[in-house]
């Protein structure tokens, strides 16, 4: 018995010491950003979660704006491949600024997940890059036909929104049809196999399954379910660097500027990022809306400080249709979203000076 | 999970006031579960970490009574994904049973095969070991555009999981078969297939036993990944929904579940086993 005693105790032992290196590694963290604030206005290093999708961000990265910007800053770009991935390593307090879709980004914003970040940025408004095809030789025209077929598309996504409301608009439910989780590539595996009849995808699968297109993100937009990828900044940045804020925005900016007056240079620069050839690329950019900083400030977006926009609206719509997918616990009303929209800085950045 | 939670009642003392061996395992065992419960409650009491990342033992029990369809939670809504937890697990066990069952055969087969014809050796050996060493989710691509995305590419990477610790156990039971059994029988008038039916495989079936047990056991742990692609209703297909919505209570309870089966599905397989060659490591 004795040994087992010892045996125990050290084990004791070991899972306090483990708890108090857990503990005290925890409170350096916290410290080493506060300490840097009191000498410097930007921290030593910048994370940024970033994704494949052909907009500004890859231009901002590829030509590293901002590490022209911020010259005292290391800048860390993490790829993700999707948002909910995104929303678990703000959470886990990996990265500083982020990119989602806004079905993962309503998702943050509302409980349990209720993620300490802010919507500062639309890096595009998703439109013909984001459709429902169905697959030829199929009898399927139209949505209403899509009753009792087996329709594909990544779940959590923004395309997986689209498509549950176009079929709610369409007078079919979630139950009326077989919806299967896939990612892109594995639907064009499925697809080419007939293992599925239609799929809610996004570029660059999207342009290579073909079919008949039902309907496009630009449809449900103006069918009142607009989809954004949106730029996430957390509220510990915003609050602690707004400067650092500033910069992000300015060069987001700049790259929207350059994505509408050179888009050879912009296209080039987002191919590389991508391992595209600019003409994919161009022919991609056309199923996406770009904004300028000053055009997202227009009421039908995120408005001014003095007349909030209607893009609280749009995520409390979205959060409704999670709730609905059992996805969130509560439906936050508009006034709750409004502070995850991080007007501040967008007047301080594209505000009448 | 009855018997775990009447363990938990009552630990140390059942330990101490009876001097009986297997008494004192159990409550050490308990005592080991019940330190590491403990651990889980303490770290997430400290708050460490967000809630959301390192949910407490009663979110994951709560969870567990949602998802079981004991209880519903507030939206009144019971299971996970449109299935219940049992629906999941028995989707993910006939999938197991069914991949490990074809692969168990096709292994004791070629085993075999291997054991005693030494040109299949010479042959298939290279191509089994080859086949062992593959990590699950490297071939599950390859299976997807093969077989698509429903059942068949499931069994297809199960089987193959399951199968070649079966043979290369059948294979090294048929060689360990010692020389007299079969001189003996052959002496005796058997052909070739009675030695092999009525000599070579009762003697080595202990051992093929347990190439089963490690077949189903590589099985077990590849469920999750031959559930990563349309795996709903099932275990693995449950985890993955539920990590995409950042939902930890439900994938914790989707780990103990896969793990508690596992452990009795194991213990079926090891009273099998006894019942089979209770002389095994004594004779």
């Amino acid at each position: 018995m004795s040994i087992r005693k010892l045996v125990t105790l050290g084990l004791a032992g070991l899972l306090l010491a483990t708890t108090a290196a857990c503990s005290s590694s925890d409170d350096d963290a916290k410290a080493t950003p506060s300490d840097g604030a009191s000498t410097v206005e930007a921290p030593d290093t910048l994370r940024i979660g970033y994704q494949q999708i052909p907009n500004g961000d890859l231009v901002v990265k590829h030509n590293k704006w901002l590490e022209d910007a911020l010259p005292d800053t290391t800048i860390d770009w993490v790829r993700f491949d999707s948002g909910g991935d995104v929303n678990t390593a703000v959470v886990a307090g990996s990265i500083d600024i982020g990119l989602a879709g806004s079905s993962p980004v309503t998702r943050g914003l509302s409980a349990p997940l209720n993620i300490d970040y802010q919507v500062a940025w639309i890096h595009d408004v998703i439109g013909d890059a984001e459709s429902l095809v169905a697959r030829d030789g199929t009898d399927i025209t139209a949505i209403a036909d899509l009753k009792g077929h087996k329709i594909a598309t990544p779940f959590a996504s923004t395309s997986h929104y689209s498509l549950v409301a176009a079929l709610t608009d369409a007078g079919l439910s979630t139950d009326d049809v077989t919806l299967v989780d896939l990612q892109p590539a594995d639907i064009l595996a499925a697809w080419t196999r007939d293992d599925i009849d239609a799929a809610y995808v996004w570029d660059p699968t999207l342009s290579q399954l073909g079919g008949t297109v039902l309907t496009t993100s630009t449809e449900q937009a103006a069918a009142g379910h607009p989809t954004y990828d949106l730029g996430v900044v957390t509220t510990a940045l915003a609050q602690k660097y707004p400067a650092v804020v500033d910069a992000w925005l300015a060069a987001q900016d700049k790259a929207v500027a350059q994505i509408k007056d050179d888009p050879a240079t912009a296209t080039e620069a987002i191919g590389a990022e991508l391992d595209l050839a600019p003409a994919d690329v161009t022919a991609q950019l056309e199923g996406l809306t770009f904004l300028r900083g000053t055009e997202q400030l227009a009421p039908e977006f995120f408005g001014t400080k003095a007349a909030p926009g209607a893009f609280a609206e749009s995520l409390h719509q979205a959060a409704e249709f999670l709730h609905g997918q059992d996805a969130i616990d509560d439906v936050p009303d508009v006034a709750a979203l409004q502070p995850g929209i991080a007007l501040d800085a967008l007047d301080r950045t594209f505000g009448q000076k | 999970m009855t018997t775990t939670e009447t363990k938990l009642t009552t630990p140390a003392p059942a330990a101490v006031r009876t001097p009986r061996p297997w008494l004192r395992t159990l409550g050490l065992r308990s005592a080991g579960v019940a330190a590491l419960l403990g651990v889980w409650w303490l770290v997430t009491a400290l708050e460490i970490w967000p809630r959301v990342l390192v949910p407490t033992p009663g979110d994951v029990w709560d969870a567990f009574l949602t998802v079981a369809g004991i209880r519903p939670d507030e939206n009144g809504r019971t299971g996970f994904s449109g299935y219940t937890l049992w629906q999941h697990l028995g989707m993910s066990l006939e999938r197991i049973l069914l991949g490990a069952g074809i692969g168990t055969i096709l292994g004791i087969v070629i085993g075999l095969a291997i054991g005693t014809i030494p040109l299949v050796r010479v042959l298939l050996e290279p191509g089994v070991t080859f086949l062992r060493q593959l990590p699950p989710l490297a071939y599950f691509s390859l299976l997807v555009i093969w077989f698509g995305i429903d059942e068949t590419p499931k069994i297809w990477l199960l089987l193959i999981a399951a199968m070649p610790p079966v043979a290369v156990a059948t294979a090294a039971a048929v060689g360990g078969v010692h020389r007299d059994y079969v001189n003996g029988a052959r002496s005796l008038g058997a052909g070739r297939w009675d030695v092999i039916w009525w000599v070579i495989v009762p003697a080595a079936l202990p051992e093929i036993l347990v190439g089963i047990r490690l077949g189903v056991g590589v099985a077990y742990t590849s469920v999750v990944a031959a559930e990563t692609i349309n795996g709903v209703p099932g275990i693995g297909g449950m985890i993955r929904d539920a990590q995409r919505y950042l939902q930890t209570d439900v994938v914790i309870l989707g780990i103990l579940v896969l793990g508690i089966s596992g452990v009795l599905l194991d213990s079926c397989l090891r009273w099998a086993e006894h019942r089979v060659g209770p002389w095994r490591g004594r004779a």
